[in-house]
C-alpha cells in the first residue's frame, strides 16, 4: 500500500458525522421532507438546537426579529440555512481542537473555516450574482483535510514547510511531493465517508485548482478558491502554510472579479466574523 | 500580562509587565510602536489599506485600514505622553499569495501606505520583516520595547 493510500485509509477511522448531522443530510435529499421532519432533527440533538437558537439571532443568519424556538427558526430562516447552522454546529467541535501539524491554535481552523464559510457567500453577492446553494457548506468544510493531516496522523510537517518555501511552490503541491497526496484529497475523501453532496466533496477536492474541477460549472469551486484567499486576508493563515499559495488567475476572470471586491468581502467577513465564533467558545 | 490585539484592533499600554500580541500577520500589517522617554507602546493589526473603500466602515473601526489605523495609534500614544521623535517603529507582515498577478496585492499596498503615514509624522521604521508568503506573530514588551516575530515555528528579534 502506499503513503497515499495509507493516508487515505485512514479517513474511515475518524468520527462520524453526529447523527443530527447526517440526518440533515438525508433531509436534504428527500423533496417530500416536511418542517415538521427537520423540526424533529434539530431538537434530537439538545447542542445544535443552543447554537441553532443562537444562530439564528445573530446578525448574520437572523432575519431581524428573535427567534426563540426551533420550529420559528426553521420557519423564519427555511431549511438552507438551518442546514447550514447543523453543519457548522457539526464540524465546530472537531474544528476547534488544536491542530499540531499545523501549527494551527485551538480555534484555528473553525476561524479560517467560518471566514471561508462567509466569504463564499459575501463575494457573489457583492458580485450581484446568486448564491449556489453548495457554497456555504463546501467553505466551510473545504479544510477539515488537515485535521485528518495534521491531527489523526501527526504528520511531520517540516520537510513539507522547507519544500514549499524554498523551491516557492504552493503548499499543496509540496504536500503532494512530500506525502503523495494533500489535504484537499484527503478532506474530499473524509467527505466521501460522510456522504455529503458531490458538488461539496468535488469543490473541496480542488479548491486549490479549481481549473481540474470535473463538471463545467465552476462557480462553487472558483468562489472556494477565492474565499479561501479572501479569509487569509482577514488573518486566518496558520503559521505553518501562510499564504504560500497560489491564485487561479482563471477563477477571477470566471466570475470577472476586480481588486476592490476581494477588500470588500474582507471587510464584510471581519464584521461577522467574530459574532459567529464566539457562539462556541 | 499578554494582550492580544486582534485584527482591526490596536492596543496600547504603558504597564511595563504588560506584552502586546498579535497573531497570523498575513498580507495584514502589524506596527509596534514604543517611545523608551515615555515608557508608552502600542500594537496595530490593519488589514486593509485605504480607508476610501467603505469611509462607513472606517469610521466605526479606524484600525480596520492602515491610513486610519496608523495615525490613531501614533495620536492614542501622543496622548500617553509619548512624542513623535523618540517613536521607535516596527513593521511585520504584507505578505502576499504565491502568483499574486495584481489582484491580491493587498499586503504590499499596506506596506507602501504606512510608509507614506510614517514618513509624513517624521517618523522611520527601525526595523521590519515584511513581505515573502509566511503568516507572523509579532509581540512588543512594554517593559523594554523588545518585538518579536514568530514565523515557521522560529521566534526572532525585530
Amino acid at each position: 500500500m502506499s503513503q497515499r493510500e495509507e493516508i487515505l485509509a485512514r479517513v474511515s477511522t475518524i468520527s462520524a458525522l453526529p447523527t443530527s448531522a447526517t440526518q440533515m443530510l438525508a433531509l436534504a435529499n428527500n423533496p417530500d421532507a416536511q418542517i415538521e421532519d427537520v423540526q424533529r432533527t434539530v431538537e434530537y440533538d439538545p447542542g445544535l438546537v443552543t447554537n441553532l437558537l443562537r444562530l439564528a439571532n445573530s446578525a448574520y443568519f437572523g432575519t431581524g426579529g428573535a427567534i426563540n424556538s426551533v420550529r420559528e427558526a426553521v420557519v423564519r430562516l427555511g431549511f438552507k440555512r438551518v442546514f447550514q447552522i447543523a453543519m457548522t454546529s457539526a464540524v465546530a467541535p472537531i474544528a476547534q481542537k488544536e491542530i499540531r501539524g499545523y501549527d494551527l491554535p485551538r480555534n484555528g481552523l473553525l476561524r479560517h473555516s467560518a471566514a471561508t464559510a462567509l466569504a463564499v457567500e459575501y463575494l457573489p453577492k457583492r458580485l450581484s450574482m446568486r448564491v449556489p446553494d453548495a457554497t456555504y457548506t463546501a467553505g466551510l468544510l473545504h479544510d477539515l483535510g488537515k485535521i485528518v493531516l495534521g491531527t489523526y496522523l501527526e504528520i511531520n510537517s517540516a520537510p513539507i514547510v522547507i519544500k514549499a518555501y524554498r523551491e516557492s511552490i504552493s503548499f499543496e503541491i509540496a504536500e503532494q511531493m512530500v506525502l503523495g497526496t494533500d489535504h484537499a484529497e484527503v478532506g474530499a475523501a473524509l467527505l466521501e465517508y460522510w456522504k455529503l453532496p458531490q458538488v461539496v466533496i468535488d469543490s473541496v477536492r480542488w479548491h486549490h485548482d479549481p481549473n481540474k474541477y470535473p463538471h463545467e460549472d465552476k462557480t462553487v469551486v472558483d468562489l472556494v478558491h477565492l474565499g479561501e484567499h479572501v479569509a487569509r486576508i482577514c488573518g486566518t493563515s496558520s503559521s505553518t502554510d501562510g499564504m504560500n499559495y497560489s491564485v487561479c488567475v482563471e477563477s477571477l476572470d470566471r466570475l470577472r472579479v476586480v481588486p476592490d471586491v476581494l477588500e470588500l468581502v474582507a471587510s464584510d467577513v471581519l464584521g461577522s466574523l467574530e459574532e459567529i465564533c464566539s457562539i462556541f467558545n | 500580562m499578554q494582550l492580544t490585539v486582534g485584527i482591526s484592533e490596536m492596543k496600547v499600554s504603558t504597564d511595563p509587565k504588560d506584552t502586546l500580541i498579535t497573531y497570523s500577520l498575513g498580507s495584514c500589517i502589524g506596527v509596534a510602536l514604543f517611545d523608551p522617554g515615555a515608557g508608552v507602546g502600542g500594537l496595530i493589526h490593519c488589514m486593509l489599506p485605504l480607508s476610501r473603500l467603505d469611509p462607513d466602515k472606517a469610521k466605526k473601526n479606524p484600525q480596520m485600514f492602515t491610513d486610519t489605523g496608523v495615525p490613531a495609534l501614533i495620536q492614542t500614544l501622543l496622548d500617553r505622553g509619548g512624542t513623535r521623535k523618540r517613536m521607535i517603529a516596527k513593521v511585520a507582515g504584507a505578505a502576499s499569495p504565491l502568483n499574486d498577478n495584481g489582484m491580491f496585492k493587498i499586503g504590499e499596498r499596506n506596506y507602501v501606505v504606512l510608509r507614506k503615514v510614517l514618513w509624513k509624522n517624521e517618523i522611520l521604521i527601525a526595523a521590519e520583516d515584511v513581505g515573502g508568503t509566511v503568516a507572523r506573530t509579532m509581540s512588543l514588551h512594554i517593559s523594554n520595547g523588545k518585538t518579536t516575530i514568530r514565523s515557521g515555528g522560529k521566534e526572532s528579534e525585530l
